[in-house]
């Protein structure tokens, strides 16, 4: 991805003298940047992605070196996955009743259906938060919008132990409703904990996408609509909605498609009964059954890959409507006329807040409190722990302080990989038609495909390498890592950037563009900073995936010190004590605390 | 803790240094530490001491393979004392940990897709590993018999040895028990038929056999007991009567230490470590049903393309080792596989011994395993 880096700066140097006398090598590398950038993005993919992931499809059709099409046969047509599609997809119509009866929904349905609900409670829990955070203005907003990605990269074996310590029947929730004379409440293994564990995953998503397009809405045309006679909920509902429609589905659809594909939360807050269809490839690829593994994941990713073509048909067919952003001022926190509606919608605001506080800070601190208390009370002998392992451990142990520096460099670097890639990708699909849209779900893949996939895929592709005239090649280390974190993180930026883009004016591209511009200067110049929120969004999610990613980390660091934060909290994990990990994970959580704020400062100034 | 630390580095250095110059290049003359090695010395230890010999004959990198927690986890792993004994006895010698994310099968598919296996020993084995093994590479073998190269494998029990063609080697056993809350378990349930009358109805809390170890011994220790023919209609009694099958080992020990259930399966060792922590006992009750516990041992096997044989036997010999051995125990808290091994009081107080151990042979679980363990799988799962 240095070529990305070297084009900008060609950029750079071109803006100064805008259309003389430069170097011809340098006008034709500024003519054709995005076409360079779309051909190293496309190598990326297929190296450490496409390649990967297809020799483990393959799996499903070809065994024992012979092909076959008998396992996916089975598997479609198998009750316990499919329930009544099974026996209707192998012709078998009198079985239909008895599969009814026995198991409707397979193991398939169950894993649609508690995704859907996850995705509701999602949204629902999310809208508010993008509503409060776009539309009002209070001291630490722009912090509060920078943690609202905090949950993204908070490893599942955190979020676990804070969720079974938070929300257990002798937690601090059943503590708090006792106060108030109720509870106790049994949340724990049961789908309401996956719902909601998901909801904690999600919901930020939801509302950060949400909010990115709400900044930057167009006011001047709700006043208009206003003023030609529409009432408030007229206005929002024809004017202001279809603006954030977008924005809402495309957090909705990635929601469904993550915890469709949900496995860790799923083992170990649901407990086995609830199991996934991800749980299943899971337990089939440690069992080494790679044919039935790879058929199941196959038919996850048809069904993300499905939903993600339905919404970019209708997210085509939204862009277009030309217009500039323009967002409304916003409102504070004590209304400036008190007014019963005024008064009304700050209750909520507040009861709101109140919701907020159980499901997400709720988890997180009580993650901090066990860092600090052992079987005898409050301690800090977790932290020595981290200290004495980071000054005395041996070579083969993980240390704290790598950690935190690769995950932050990592974390880097992965923004300045998948921001371009990402960038490229929106203005390549942004063109339009069936095969832009097609073009566009190939390059949304790396979100459809199992993370169990994804990582098996690596090591067995890149890991253990290919063999090639006689040499064997191999992908490891940093670079891999980055690389792989680009490709899972890049995906976000073009679902943040890509609907803003498709929003941009024409009329304006095209007269830059009459005026002698190059493509990538009207998109420097003109395009972008449009869409800057978007950008700045998209820059913040890919920070905060390679931050907590782990399945491919693990698997390309292995022999090496290039673990990562979320890394070493697994590996803290001791004979019965979560102390240690809980300590480190308090470390990951303030570092990238930390790190967040200043990201999103730093675009902040970029956005203004 | 830390000034004997390093007392006890400096006497490592000056022992080394000796050794180098007795034993220079004549490599059947040992030299016999004594005790300042260790200062902290206690009367049984000097003892042993006398096993600690410095050897020279052997030299260059002996790469082991193990789990992660082997090396990485806080207080309990063995790892680092292993290769620091080790290396102090063969001073030429430099032990490489290598702990790959999917454990054994890592090597399996490495095996399985012709990639050459540069790693001499394996650490943490079960038979489980071995029948995937051996279905999964057939005629290619991962890993070669070892136990006549071992001077010391006349020590490991009998009842231990789980490889027919004894190339995992045991060197740590643990039984798979309940561990209970006595404050919320009045009386315990001694059968596995107690566990389904109401009064435990929601009180047990089991893991995943499909992803588990210790899942996975719970489900073939019922297997065992109430039979092939039988086991399915009892998880599903037991399911109705409320168990929870959580993750991973650690999920559902903590899962118990939160008081979602007062009773969990886990090791009898439990109140080794709960012991040292401080913690109250009342809370780590170890029960046996039906006077049984199943046993899990695990065991190291030497990769069949190891450069090493010679430094890989004698790392294997040395894990069998009196003074290994009793280190192993009491940082992985689990039983010793060897007679020689004297308990140390901790454990002789506070681990527990089931009555009837029992266990599934290699043969009795070939062929069976995997149609075992999904059937339960399919039986459970499916979001009912």
């Amino acid at each position: 991805m240095t070529r990305g880096e070297e084009v900008g700066g060609e950029g750079d140097a071109a803006r100064r003298d805008a259309r003389t006398d430069r170097p011809a090598p340098a006008r034709w590398v500024e003519r054709h940047a995005i076409s360079i950038l779309g051909v190293a993005t496309a190598i990326v993919l297929a190296v450490v992605f496409y390649y990967p992931v297809l020799t483990v499809f393959a799996d499903a059709v070809r065994v024992g070196g012979e092909w076959t099409g008998a396992v996916v046969r089975g598997v479609l047509t198998d009750p316990f996955y499919f329930g009544v599609l099974a026996p209707i997809l192998g012709g078998d119509f009198g079985a239909v009743a008895e599969v009814a009866a026995e198991s409707p929904l397979g193991l398939f349905g169950f894993t649609a259906f508690q995704a859907l609900l996850s995705t509701v409670a999602s949204v629902l829990l999310g809208l508010p938060g993008a509503y409060v955070l776009s539309r009002y203005e209070f001291p630490g907003r722009r912090t509060l919008r920078s943690l609202t990605i905090l949950p993204f990269v908070m490893p599942s074996i955190m979020v676990a132990i804070g969720f079974v310590a938070f929300f257990g029947t002798n937690g601090p929730l059943n503590d708090l409703l006792a106060l108030f004379g109720l509870g106790p409440v049994n949340l724990l293994f049961t789908l309401e904990a996956i719902v909601v564990a998901h909801a904690f995953y999600n919901a930020p998503l939801v509302a950060r996408v949400t909010t990115a397009a709400w900044e930057s809405v167009d006011a001047r045309m709700v006043e208009t609509a206003r003023s030609l006679g529409a009432n408030p909920w007229r206005a929002f509902r024809d004017v202001l909605a279809p603006q954030l429609l977008p924005a809402v589905l495309t957090g909705a659809l990635l929601t469904f498609v993550f915890t469709f594909m949900s496995f860790p939360i799923v083992l170990a807050l649901g407990g086995f009964q609830l199991a996934t269809v991800e749980v299943w490839v899971y337990s089939l690829v440690q069992e080494l059954e790679y044919a039935e593994a790879a058929t199941l994941a196959v038919a996850e990713t048809a069904v993300s890959l499905a939903l993600t073509y339905a919404y970019l048909r209708y997210e085509a067919r939204q862009s277009g409507g030309g217009r500039a952003a323009n967002p409304p001022p916003r409102k504070r926190l004590l209304p400036d006329s008190p007014s019963p509606l005024a008064a009304f919608e700050r209750v909520g605001v507040f009861a709101y807040a109140a919701m907020v506080a159980v499901v997400f800070v709720g988890p997180i601190a009580t993650m901090v409190a066990e860092s600090v208390t052992g079987p005898s009370g409050f301690t800090l002998r977790y932290y020595e722990f981290l200290v004495q392992r980071q000054v005395e451990g041996a070579s083969f142990q993980t240390k704290p302080g790598v950690a935190v520096r690769n995950s932050l460099l990592f974390g880097v670097a992965t923004l300045l990989v998948a921001l371009p890639m990402g960038v490229t990708v929106s203005v390549l699909t942004s063109r339009g038609g069936r095969a832009g849209r097609l073009a566009d779900v190939a390059a949304m893949a790396p979100l459809a495909v199992s993370g169990v996939v994804v990582g098996l895929g690596m090591l067995r592709g890149l890991v253990f390498g290919v063999e090639l005239w006689g040499h064997r090649l191999q992908v490891t280390g940093p670079v891999a890592i980055v690389a792989a974190h680009g490709v899972a993180a890049y995906p976000f930026v073009v679902r943040n950037v890509a609907p803003l883009l498709g929003g941009v004016d024409r009329s304006v591209v095209e007269s830059a563009r009459a005026l002698g511009a190059t493509r990538v200067r009207a998109l420097l110049d003109v395009e972008l900073p449009l869409v800057a929120s978007g950008v700045a969004a998209g820059a913040a999610f890919a920070f905060a995936i390679s931050i907590g990613e782990f399945d491919s980390t693990v698997i390309l660091a292995t022999g090496s010190s290039s673990y990562t934060m979320p890394v070493a909290v697994e590996r803290y994990i001791g004979n019965r004590t979560l102390g240690p990990a809980t300590a480190m994970g308090t470390v990951l959580l303030v570092v990238t605390s930390l790190s967040f704020v200043v990201v999103d400062r730093l675009g902040g100034r970029w956005e203004a | 803790m830390k000034r004997r630390t390093l007392l006890k580095h400096g006497g490592t250095a000056t022992v080394v240094g000796l050794a180098g110059c007795t034993g220079g290049g004549n490599g059947g003359q040992e030299t016999t530490t004594d005790e300042t090695t260790t200062t902290e010395a206690t009367a049984t230890e000097t003892t042993e001491e006398t096993e600690t010999t410095t050897e020279t004959g052997l030299s260059g990198t002996l790469k082991v393979a193990t789990y992660s927690s082997f090396v990485d986890a806080p207080s309990s792993s063995p790892g680092a004392w292993l290769k620091n004994e080790f290396e102090k006895r063969h001073p030429d010698v430099t032990v490489k940990y290598e702990t790959p994310e999917n454990e054994l099968n890592y090597y399996i598919q490495r095996a399985a897709q012709g990639v050459d296996i540069s790693t001499d020993v394996y650490v943490g084995l079960n038979v489980d590993h071995l029948i995937r093994i051996d279905e999964k590479l057939g005629d290619r073998s991962l890993f070669a018999p070892m136990a006549d190269r071992l001077s010391h494998y006349g020590h490991v029990k009998d009842g231990l040895k789980f490889d027919p063609q004894q190339r995992a080697i045991p060197y740590d056993t643990g039984y798979i028990s309940l561990v209970y809350d006595e404050s919320g378990v009045e009386k315990p349930p001694e059968t596995f038929r107690d566990l389904l009358k109401d009064r435990y109805a929601g009180d047990l809390i089991v893991q995943n056999a499909k992803t588990a170890a210790t899942g996975r011994a719970f489900l073939l220790w019922t297997v065992n007991t109430v039979g092939e023919d039988r086991y399915l209609d009892y998880w599903t009694k037991l399911k109705n009567n409320g168990v929870k099958i959580l993750g991973s080992w650690s999920d559902a020990y903590t899962a118990y230490e939160n008081g979602e259930a007062p009773m969990v399966v886990s090791y009898s060792t439990d109140q080794v470590y709960a012991n040292r922590q401080n913690k109250d006992l009342t809370k780590h009750q170890v029960g046996f049903l039906n006077d049984q516990g199943y046993a899990n041992p695990e065991g190291m096997a030497k990769f069949a393309d190891t450069d090493n044989p010679e430094l890989a036997a004698a790392f294997m010999d040395f894990l069998l080792s009196k003074r290994a051995q009793k280190k192993i125990a009491q940082l992985n808290v689990q039983f010793p596989a060897t007679d020689w091994a004297p308990l140390s009081e901790e454990f002789q107080k506070y681990a527990k011994t089931p009555k009837n151990p029992v266990t599934f042979t290699y043969e009795e679980l070939q062929g069976n395993l995997d149609s075992w363990v999904d059937s339960w799988a399919r039986e459970i799962a499916g979001g009912q």
